[in-house]
């Protein structure tokens, strides 16, 4: 697998904050990845050093082989999508487009036919004439995305491409973007874990300017998957009085050892009660023994799984 | 023709359309064309005007000596250099904070453009458009001074015009560089004029040692339009400072635009 862009102790600073401290990752050719992380991360920052707009304070990147002082010249192989794009109101849609499309080097004649394409392609050809200025949000993030593309760029950028689109938007472009990572490597931003597990190979979780956890999400599910066991308990005053009990015990489970070897971590979510499990079916047995022993009121138990969003949770939590 | 140049061409393409749709170029220099035509009309008018105002003593005769026509076109001038000036700053001011605080300059930036095209193309337009108003106006206001006041050479006319150009391309420069140093167009609006304002007043105060400052352009065209430019060798000091500092402010302005770390 060949590397597309190498990013290397990556930093910003603006004044005394620190947005972005030190990420390394790279991208391979033909991947599709999220950069994700909650608000105030630094993806912004960080989407804007790569798409060449903002110098960084240190670090180094390598994108299609051009770093440094040359970094400029790789610009030709990136489209870039803003978070919230603005163009020219005064423009039609397709003017835009051709005009992106000359700016990146396309003669008149191939610039018009592939704007033409790619407005064909987002859906706006029906408002192509149209003056941008009357476009809706989701007109624009449309636009948006066929200018990025208008010079078939080997690295797509998109900064927040669904976060202010309503449901449907949101459908639409996730559509679109399932396609186009079949032809082009696609980095973008998200808050939303849902978004990086629909589109992406890759995920690079970032924290208050800190890679926080990356890589594979399909590897990242499988290793940090732990079995749950779920109780819903009714709130009676037996079975809360054993569930404080109980969990009093945890601090000293390290030392009595017998539970602590299948139950890892135990958390209470409203009335129900959630126990991180090492071994299934001794925690199960030993639980049902126990509820049944002290007459507690189950209303549920169920087994299950950790989700990438318990571990999504877990990394970004303040 | 390099790429570079084409795409150039292209931006230099867009500013024009904008100022077309924006009806800009329609209105400023009508502007200018007004202005150009009410000197001629309101000093040949003046006596007449002054004589139908009454307050005037019976039997009193207005002598106004009626003036030549080079004068009257050198007082069109200095209309062009306060209203026609603050009319083409006020269009230039926002010409690029304007692009950065809506964010569309962010998504023109990123593509593979030189930063200097991006400012060289907005320079181009508001060049292009103070030359066309000044030469709509000036020639209007040549046409009728000849119809009320006698013929003027068409050689000076020529000559002030040039001169006089490069005054309010100066001025198109600064406006571009302030636009690009403050992110407020007001600020770009009020700090040209207070500079163009200084300089004219410094080369006016102090003529033989400050002569040579881009503010003493306005007075060479006055002079290249009433007869001949006194001081040779000051007005050619004149043209070589104004051509280096609009060669600086541009690119100080690219600069400027490249490192700041906030084009968003
Ligand atoms: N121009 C700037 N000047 C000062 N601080 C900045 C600037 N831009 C960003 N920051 C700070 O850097 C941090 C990261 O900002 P950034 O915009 O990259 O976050 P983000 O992950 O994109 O957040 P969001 O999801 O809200 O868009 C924030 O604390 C922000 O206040
Ligand atoms: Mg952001």
């Amino acid at each position: 697998m060949t590397t597309l862009l190498e990013v290397k102790g990556l930093t910003k600073t603006f004044g005394a904050v620190q947005a972005v401290g030190g990420i390394d990752f790279s991208i391979h050719v033909g991947r599709c990845v999220a950069l994700l992380g909650p608000n105030g991360a630094g993806k912004t920052t960080t989407i804007r050093m790569i798409a060449g707009l903002l110098s960084q304070t240190a670090g180094t990147m390598r994108f299609h082989g051009f770093v440094k002082g040359d970094y400029g010249k790789g610009k030709v192989h990136i489209g870039y999508l803003p978070q919230s794009p603005s163009f020219y109101n005064w423009m039609s849609g397709l003017e835009y487009a051709v005009y992106a499309g000359r700016l990146c080097g396309l003669p008149a004649g191939t610039a018009l036919k592939r704007a033409k394409e790619l407005l064909e392609r987002v859906g706006l050809s029906g408002a192509a004439k149209r003056r941008i200025g009357s476009y809706s949000g989701g007109m624009k993030q449309r636009l948006g995305l066929a200018q990025a593309l208008v010079h078939s760029p080997k690295l797509l950028i998109m900064d927040e491409p669904v976060s202010a689109l309503d449901p449907i938007g949101r459908r639409e472009v996730l559509g679109l973007l399932q396609e186009l990572k079949e032809e082009t490597t696609v980095l973008f931003s998200t808050h939303a874990l849902h978004d990086a597990e629909e589109l992406c190979d890759d995920v690079i979780i970032i924290r208050k300017g800190q890679i926080a956890l990356q890589g594979n999400i399909a590897a990242i599910r499988n290793e940090h998957r732990k079995p749950i066991i779920e109780l819903q308990l009714e709130q009676d005053e037996v079975s809360i009085k054993w569930f404080t009990d109980y969990k009093d015990r945890l601090s000293r489970w390290s030392d009595e050892a017998q539970e602590a070897s299948f139950i890892q971590n135990i958390e209470q979510q409203g009335a129900a009660v959630r126990f991180t499990v090492r071994e299934v079916d001794s925690a199960r047995q030993h639980l049902l023994e126990v509820l049944t022993r002290e007459k507690v009121k189950v209303s549920r138990l169920e087994i299950g799984h950790t989700s990438l969003e318990d571990l999504f949770m877990k990394v970004v939590a303040p | 023709m390099t790429s570079s140049f084409t795409r150039l061409l292209v931006m230099v393409q867009k500013e024009l359309l904008e100022l077309v749709r924006s009806l800009k170029l329609l209105w400023v220099p009508l502007v200018f064309v007004l202005l150009g035509v009410m000197q001629p009309a309101s000093m040949y008018y003046m006596p007449l005007i002054l004589e139908k105002a009454g307050n005037i003593t019976e039997g009193a005769v207005i002598e106004i000596p009626q003036p030549l026509g080079s004068e009257v076109l050198a007082q069109t001038l200095q209309q062009f250099g306060t209203l026609g000036l603050l009319v083409l700053v006020l269009v230039g001011m926002s010409s690029v904070s304007g692009e950065r605080n809506s964010g569309a300059a962010s998504l023109i930036l990123v593509k593979p453009i030189a930063v200097f095209s991006f400012t060289a193309s907005k320079w181009t337009a508001l060049l292009l458009l103070a030359w066309g108003s000044l030469s709509a106006g000036y020639l209007a206001s040549w046409y009728y001074t000849g119809l009320l006041f006698g013929d003027v050479q068409a050689s000076k006319v020529l000559g002030s015009l040039l001169v006089f150009g490069l005054w309010l391309s100066f001025a198109m420069t600064l406006t571009l560089f302030f636009s690009t140093l403050l992110r407020s167009s007001a600020a770009a609006a009020f700090s040209t004029l207070g500079t163009a304002a200084a300089l004219s007043l410094l080369a006016g105060l102090l003529p033989k040692k400050l002569g040579w400052l881009p503010g003493s352009l306005s007075s060479f065209a006055y002079q290249t339009a009433v007869s001949d430019i006194a001081n040779v060798s000051l007005f050619g000091w004149a043209l070589a400072c104004t051509f280096t500092l609009m060669a600086a402010a541009l690119t100080g302005a690219s600069w400027l635009l490249r490192r700041s770390s906030a084009i968003d």
